[in-house]
């Protein structure tokens, strides 16, 4: 079977809405992904000890496929989706999508996606890729964190579609059915800078939002103690800059895509305090990215007393403080 | 973050950043990822480091392969328990070397499967020697009998 779509490949900041915008663009509806980010609130904190987790972690934004759902919702997108227990019924929905000319986005454990380099292995159950055709029993795929199309076998993807855990993807497939490219974003801006502003800031939970940050500032305190050695504390600590920056945020924790959502709305909607608010949100970005700096400083010379973690809870709490000012400014302004 | 500060040279990971350009527009830029390219080396001899510690554990019988792959491909002991279709407890004990050999092939394959390795790997631990890596290329490949890889090693070219 050989089957390649004319696809229009293109890396993105974050796999969810990188594969979004990439089946939005094959329809012909040009959002950029820092819109389609911010019209779906998703920008976010939480921190989290589970046992679902190896070791205490923190989010930087909304549930994954939340994003998907919130966008169609917000703007009357037509999405078609799928979810199926039995893999083969799954792959061979996949292959009549393909066979029909329909691009698919699917969610897969990125663990198995082959054609990265094998120190990028890990498993995560909620990474999103765009299938865009077939060759023999391999799959071409359109990666948001790829440079160009990939292929992979299919036997990896079906591992990819139903590897069980937290989150499990359930062979989880979708396509954009409609889409009016002249609907209007005004409306739908100001509605998630008002959702994200009440994550941020309102809900009762006390690891999430505004809370989620001091809650990551106080606790990191304790990491030490949770540790088999210092070995492992490094590579904690210093995870929190791979978490803010290189695992798929566009930098500083999705700040900086939350900046530039700020920005290009300022400009869609004539307001100026948008812009503002866009100028401040990138300089809590440059903060969060000096936080990861200095996690990556003391975790690579294995500075780790209490002194230095000490410091970066003192960072961290800092940010909370900044973040809880900023969005109940942004808040006022709808 | 402006967009002449973001930059930096790392081919094997890129990724898109978002920052301010020239024009004061806010936009996409791409860069190798700076963590990677910064501190790539330091991970990697941390990984090794910690499958030597793991390593000696084994054969030690103080730890079982299962709990081996678990704490180096850093998974959640409730997911990984999810992953291969067992309670927490039961998974506790397969950590545990006693309750490991005594371990259905059937189930090891569930584990094998989810840390993506041949069933073979949870009984073995195949080393290329410091010096040899750079002339040496391994390759485990799953044949139609998904009990049995073939082990390939081979001089690079």
């Amino acid at each position: 079977m050989s089957i390649n779509i004319d696809f229009e490949h293109k890396m993105h900041a974050h796999c969810e809405t990188g594969t979004l915008v990439g089946l939005l663009r094959h329809k012909g509806f040009n959002l950029t992904e820092p819109m389609a980010f911010g019209i779906a609130n998703g920008i976010f904190f939480g921190y989290f000890e589970s046992k679902n987790f190896p070791f205490p972690t923190f989010i930087v934004r909304t549930r994954p496929g939340e994003v998907r759902t919130k966008l169609a919702k917000s703007l009357g997108i037509k999405i078609k989706d799928f979810k199926f227990k039995d893999p083969k019924k799954g792959m061979d929905k996949l292959d009549e999508l393909l066979a029909s000319g329909q691009a698919v986005g699917a969610q897969v454990d990125f663990f198995y996606m082959d054609y990265f380099p094998e120190w990028m292995k890990v498993h995560n159950n909620v990474h999103f890729i765009n299938i865009i055709g077939k060759e023999g029993d391999k799959y071409i795929v359109s990666d948001s964190y790829h440079r160009e199309k990939a292929l992979l076998d299919a036997h990896s993807l079906q591992k990819a579609r139903w590897a069980g855990g937290h989150m499990s993807p359930k062979g989880f497939l979708y396509y954009i059915d409609k889409v009016d490219s002249s609907v209007d974003l005004e409306k739908p801006i100001k509605k998630g800078i008002k959702k994200a502003c009440r994550n941020m800031l309102n809900l009762p939970i006390p690891f999430i939002g505004i809370k989620g940050i001091y809650k990551f500032a106080d606790k990191i305190n304790n990491w030490p103690n949770l540790v088999r050695d210092t070995e492992h504390l490094s590579h904690e600590i210093m995870k929190i800059n791979m978490f803010l920056e290189d695992q798929g945020t566009g930098g500083a924790g999705f700040r900086y895509m939350y900046a530039t959502f700020l920005k290009q709305a300022s400009e869609i909607i004539d307001d100026a305090n948008l812009n503002k608010m866009s100028e401040r949100m990138m300089l809590i970005g440059d903060d969060w990215r000096s936080i990861s700096y200095f996690a990556a400083k003391i975790g690579k010379k294995r500075d780790l007393g209490t002194d230095k973690i000490k410091e970066l809870s003192d960072l961290i709490r800092k940010q909370g403080d900044v973040e809880k000012i900023f969005f109940a400014d942004l808040k006022k302004l709808y | 973050m402006k967009e002449k500060d973001i930059y930096v040279e790392f081919s094997p990971q890129e990724i898109i950043y978002y920052a301010e350009k020239e024009d004061s527009s806010y936009g996409p830029v791409s860069s190798g990822a700076q963590l990677t390219a910064n501190h790539l080396d330091d991970f990697i001899e941390k990984k090794r480091k910690l499958a030597s510690d793991l390593r000696q554990q084994v054969i030690n019988n103080e730890i079982s392969p299962i709990y081996y792959y678990a704490v180096w491909l850093e998974m959640g002991e409730k997911d990984l328990a999810t992953r291969a279709g067992i309670s927490l407890r039961k998974l506790r004990k397969y950590y545990q070397p006693k309750y490991f050999i005594k371990m259905k092939v059937e189930k090891l394959k569930l584990f094998a499967d989810v840390f993506d390795i041949p069933v073979a790997n949870l009984f073995q631990n195949i080393l290329i020697g410091n010096n040899a890596q750079e002339q040496i290329s391994l390759k485990q490949e799953r044949t139609k009998n998904e009990f049995y890889h073939i082990t390939k090693i081979d001089l690079k070219k």
